[in-house]
């Protein structure tokens, strides 16, 4: 079963901050529901896992991420993702995401184009759920992708060129992360 | 004879002989739940095995690491194809002269193949460690479409076979092509095509499903290291043939093997074959010297044990301008899954698919299918049919309405015109059966005076000139001839061995008997109507002849059940076995009354001295002679075994009418009245052949109206649980009336065709052709199946006809 996605997400920070969560797998991992880093072989190729559930199905895939390309003219990722799950399931995905400047000043929007395969069990039963399941857990993983690159720190570079922020606003942006954390 | 007298009225009745609606006597255990079934059979010292499956399609396997299994606390055996390597048994034959992985061996060919064993203490220690044996996989390109298999870049799926430019069933044109086999006369068809006033073509797809019986597959192996004797319980509808593999394959004498047919759940084809659990449970047993026990899920039983159907058909058909139908031609391509798995008679690749040309007098015919390989599960056995005639009547009653639609001419009209008549019979058709006999004009007009056929059509031409109405209507007809009871063994064999069956019986001192068959009941009581037949031959009570089947080590040699063969090929046994005891004991009646045996009548339970009635031995007289009071030079003893090897199939037959409103807001489609005559030739338990007909309909309701194992394009099945896959229960099964006539097989010894698959093999094309006929004035020929509320809304939709809710 094969799932493309094609999304965008508004993000509460500037591209600066939101490349700054972008480039680090450790950090997306972070952002996304159930996932883990567990380890780091080299500069590109991680292990991880990651907990779905699916309708009736739930899996706990483990596997490997590699990352394809990192581009940081483009602000650009590519990942591929590829685990299995040991109740009989496999799933991969390759995720190609950058990072656009947002319509007003110190926001951007995430781009993501995901292709997610999945087979075996997890297929057999969410395999009609998969869509909007996905969808949901996209929702959720920017989000939190949303918070943590607003609590980045802004790099000196913007903060000189761009119109310095109300303390008012980066604090309320600070209160989102607060509930993931307890 | 002499008449019966009234006494022998009542002597008759107490019989309980063929012809009367003797109840079950399976049904006192069954229905208190106390059947004997193999996940009932519990050895000392059993050890239970799981499998570890793939979830992948097509994949190299890289490496398993069974480790972490191993190390588990209850696991005595972790093998995979490496382990039966030595053994020669990670590869075994199947009947379709292909081989079968029975481990992954370096590659995976469908989802959820057998990639490894675990033998545990327990089921939940089995499933616990194959979930920690950690398969390694490289994925390969997934073939689903078995056209897109044989174009000429698909990607090899059988590295096994590299170079092999021959099969079983001769030449392989492509590196995932099978077979290609045909029937009849290309170049007469061909000729009656080119001269054809009127021509009809279609294609049509008959999805995969699967016979899905209640008790899934499995088996308790048990090998005593000491005797080195092999015994295993299993759910098989052909415990002999078993045996004779299950020897060839182990090296273990045949008569050191024993195979037990318990009670059986339903197997409708599914059980019909040897499956690579079996196979392991076996190899684990003599390994570990302990009985294993492996039972299979549900998922495991629909993904993996034998499909049934997958043809993609196109037929042709060539007729006058009036109807007559002077020509069939038929292609198809057929998807046999990983492995060429199909449980058919040696000869013949595509079973009796050639008796397509259904009940029709058809001078010229041609067909040709092609067998090709995809990453799905192995199988392509009969569901509730005689090897492909389920796919065979499907086309030719779509066929027969297409050219109906085309040439505007009535549906049942155009069936008469073409039937074989009463007087043609026996009957050689042009891909050279013989039909035995028939009259399908006198059940066809039963049956459209049972359903007031011309108001029907009035009624339907009603609504459809009413853009309001609300539902549409649909009439469909089915009108078949099944072959069934294979078969001669100069023409059908299994393996290599004959497609007899047998029967032993042995009277008792005190007149009551034991009858053994090659067959295997799984619900179509047989211990109930064998001891009918014998009863009507020997005038011994029903009630006291006992039915046995199922043990290779007391029931003579048989091919078993499947393919309505029972009644026709062990029926017929069964008679003859039953005959010849009755030859002996009109001697040692005649030796009792000091008569000759020419001035014996027989007469319900006894011989009579012609003229004189007060002389006689009953049966159960002539029993207790038998081991004590015999004529000079007789062998004591009253038993009897006979092989019985059919002279020819039979052809039970039947004339179905469908009509159904199709709801066109929501696409539901409601049965109305289903009208279902059957002629099996004589009839041995009416009630019996009603409950069988009741059964095959609703497996029947069920596969045209929701049944599908459909697959997405890696290969996943998305369907292999019950809460997709589609089994009526009374509050969607719709209401059945049965009816019958007559018409004995004149080659059988009691006249018995065969018919618990004809309700399965004639519905199918009758529902489809109902729906089908719902939608026929707007010019479709042909939908299919499931018709599933939403696929028909669908076609609502499509074809203008959906109403706004």
């Amino acid at each position: 079963m094969e799932v493309s996605l094609d999304k965008r997400y508004p993000v509460a920070a500037s591209p600066a901050q939101a490349w700054t969560v972008l480039r680090d797998v450790r950090a997306v991992a972070g952002c996304m529901p159930g996932a883990a880093i567990t380890e780091q072989l080299d500069d590109t190729h991680y292990k991880g896992n990651v907990k779905v559930k699916v309708g009736p199905a739930t899996a706990a895939f483990a596997g490997d991420i590699e990352v394809l390309s990192l581009d940081e003219a483009t602000q650009r990722l590519n990942l591929l993702g590829k685990g299995a799950d040991r109740a009989g399931s496999t799933a991969a995905m390759d995720l190609v995401a950058t990072v656009e400047p947002g319509e007003t000043p110190g926001t951007s929007v995430l781009v993501g184009q995901a292709k997610v395969t999945v087979n075996g069990k997890f297929a057999q039963f969410g395999g009609r759920m998969m869509v909007q399941v996905s969808d949901m857990i996209l929702q959720q993983f920017a989000d939190n992708f949303s918070a943590t690159a607003a609590a980045q720190p802004v790099p000196e570079a913007e903060v000189a060129a761009a119109q310095p922020l109300p303390e008012a606003e980066t604090v309320a942006a600070q209160p989102v992360t607060e509930p993931k954390a307890a | 004879m002499n008449a019966p007298t009234d006494k022998g009225v009542e002597r008759l009745a107490a019989l309980q002989g063929m012809g009367e609606s003797r109840l079950r006597k399976e049904d006192a255990r069954f229905i208190q739940g106390k059947g004997h079934y193999v996940d009932d059979i519990q050895l000392p010292g059993q050890l239970h095995m799981d499998i570890v499956r793939s979830p992948l399609a097509h994949a190299r396997i890289k490496s398993i690491d069974k480790s972490a299994a191993l190390a588990m606390p209850g696991v005595h055996a972790v093998l995979t194809a490496n382990d039966l390597k030595p053994l020669k048994l990670h590869w075994m034959p199947t009947l379709a002269g292909d081989v079968a992985a029975v481990l992954a061996d370096e590659k995976v060919h469908f989802q959820m193949q057998e990639v490894a064993i675990v033998i545990a203490d327990d089921r939940y220690i089995a499933a616990d460690a194959a979930e920690a044996v950690i398969v390694d996989y490289e994925e390969l390109p997934v073939v689903i479409d078995p056209y897109e298999a044989l174009k000429p870049e698909a990607p090899v799926l059988r590295e096994d076979l590299a170079g092999k430019t021959s099969g079983a069933h001769g030449a392989r044109e492509h590196h995932n092509h099978i077979f290609t086999w045909t029937a009849g006369d290309a170049d007469a068809t061909a000729q009656a095509f080119a001269t054809a006033p009127v021509t009809v073509s279609q294609h049509m797809f008959y999805p995969r499903v699967h016979p899905c019986p209640l008790e899934t597959c499995g088996c308790v192996a048990s090998f005593d290291p000491i005797r080195g004797e092999l015994t295993t319980y299993i759910t098989s509808q052909a415990p002999h043939v078993v045996r004779t593999v299950v020897s060839m394959l182990s090296g273990i004498p045949e008569s050191k093997v024993r195979i037990i047919s318990p009670d059986i759940g339903g197997g409708f084809g599914n059980k019909v074959g040897v499956y690579p659990g079996y196979v392991c449970a076996i190899v684990a047993s003599i390994v570990l010297g302990k009985p294993v026990k492996w039972v299979e899920d549900r998922i495991e039983n629909i993904s993996t044990t034998a499909f049934a159907r997958d043809y993609h058909m196109d037929g042709e058909l060539a007729a006058t301008p009036d109807g007559k139908i002077t020509a069939l031609r038929v292609k198809v391509v057929a998807d046999h899954g990983a492995f060429d798995a199909c449980a058919d008679p040696t000869k013949f690749p595509a079973g009796l698919f050639h008796i397509c040309t259904g009940s029709y007098d058809i001078a010229a015919a041609h067909c040709e299918v092609k067998g090709v390989y995809t990453n799905k599960a192995p199988g392509g056995v009969a569901y509730r049919c005689s090897f492909r005639v389920t796919e065979a009547v499907y086309l030719i009653e779509r066929m027969i309405d297409v050219l109906a639609q085309k040439l505007g001419l009535d549906k049942a009209v155009i069936r008469e015109k073409n039937f074989i008549r009463k007087e043609q019979f026996p009957y050689t058709s042009a891909f050279g059966f013989e039909y035995d006999s028939g009259d399908y004009h006198t059940a066809m007009k039963q049956v459209l005076d049972k359903a007031g056929y011309p108001a029907l059509r009035a009624e339907q031409a009603a609504r459809r000139a009413d853009p309001n109405a609300t539902h549409l209507m649909g009439i469909g007809l089915c009108t078949f001839t099944e072959v069934v009871g294979a078969g001669p063994s100069k023409m059908c064999d299994i393996l290599g061995v004959g497609m007899f069956d047998s029967c032993e019986i042995r009277i008792h001192p005190t007149g009551s008997a034991i009858a053994r068959m090659g067959t295997i009941t799984q619900g179509q009581g047989h211990q109930t109507t064998y001891a009918q037949i014998i009863a009507t031959e020997l005038g011994i009570g029903s009630e006291v002849i006992q039915v046995e089947e199922g043990d290779t080590s007391t029931a003579p040699y048989g091919l078993g059940t499947y393919g309505s063969r029972s009644t026709p090929v062990a029926g017929a046994a069964i008679a003859l076995a039953a005959r010849k005891i009755h030859a002996k004991a009109r001697k040692i009646a005649a030796h009792l009354l000091e008569v000759g045996e020419a001035d014996l009548d027989w007469e319900i339970d006894r011989f009579n001295v012609k003229g004189d009635a007060s002389r006689f031995k009953t049966m159960k007289d002539i029993a207790w002679a038998a081991y004590n009071n015999l004529p000079a030079g007789m062998e004591p003893g009253l038993e009897a075994v006979h092989y019985y090897d059919p002279p020819n199939f039979t052809y039970p037959f039947g004339i179905y009418l469908c009509v159904l409103d199709i709801d066109r807001a929501t696409g539901e489609t409601q049965v109305r009245r289903f009208i279902a005559l059957d002629d099996c030739g004589t009839r041995i338990n009416p009630m019996i052949i009603e409950g069988q007909i009741h059964g095959g309909l609703t497996e029947g309701f069920a596969v045209a109206m929701g049944q599908q194992m459909p697959f997405d394009a890696q290969g996943n099945l998305l369907g292999n649980t019950l809460m997709d896959y589609f089994l009526p229960t009374a509050v969607e099964t719709p209401k059945w009336e049965t009816d019958h006539t007559v018409t004995p097989s004149p080659h059988h010894p009691i006249g018995a065709k065969g018919v618990a698959e004809s309700p399965h093999v004639g519905s199918i094309p009758c529902f489809a052709n109902a729906v089908i006929d719902a939608f026929s004035h707007t010019g479709v020929t042909d939908l299919t199946m499931p018709f599933t509320s939403y696929r028909v809304w669908q076609q609502l939709k499509a074809h203008g006809l959906a109403l706004e809710v």
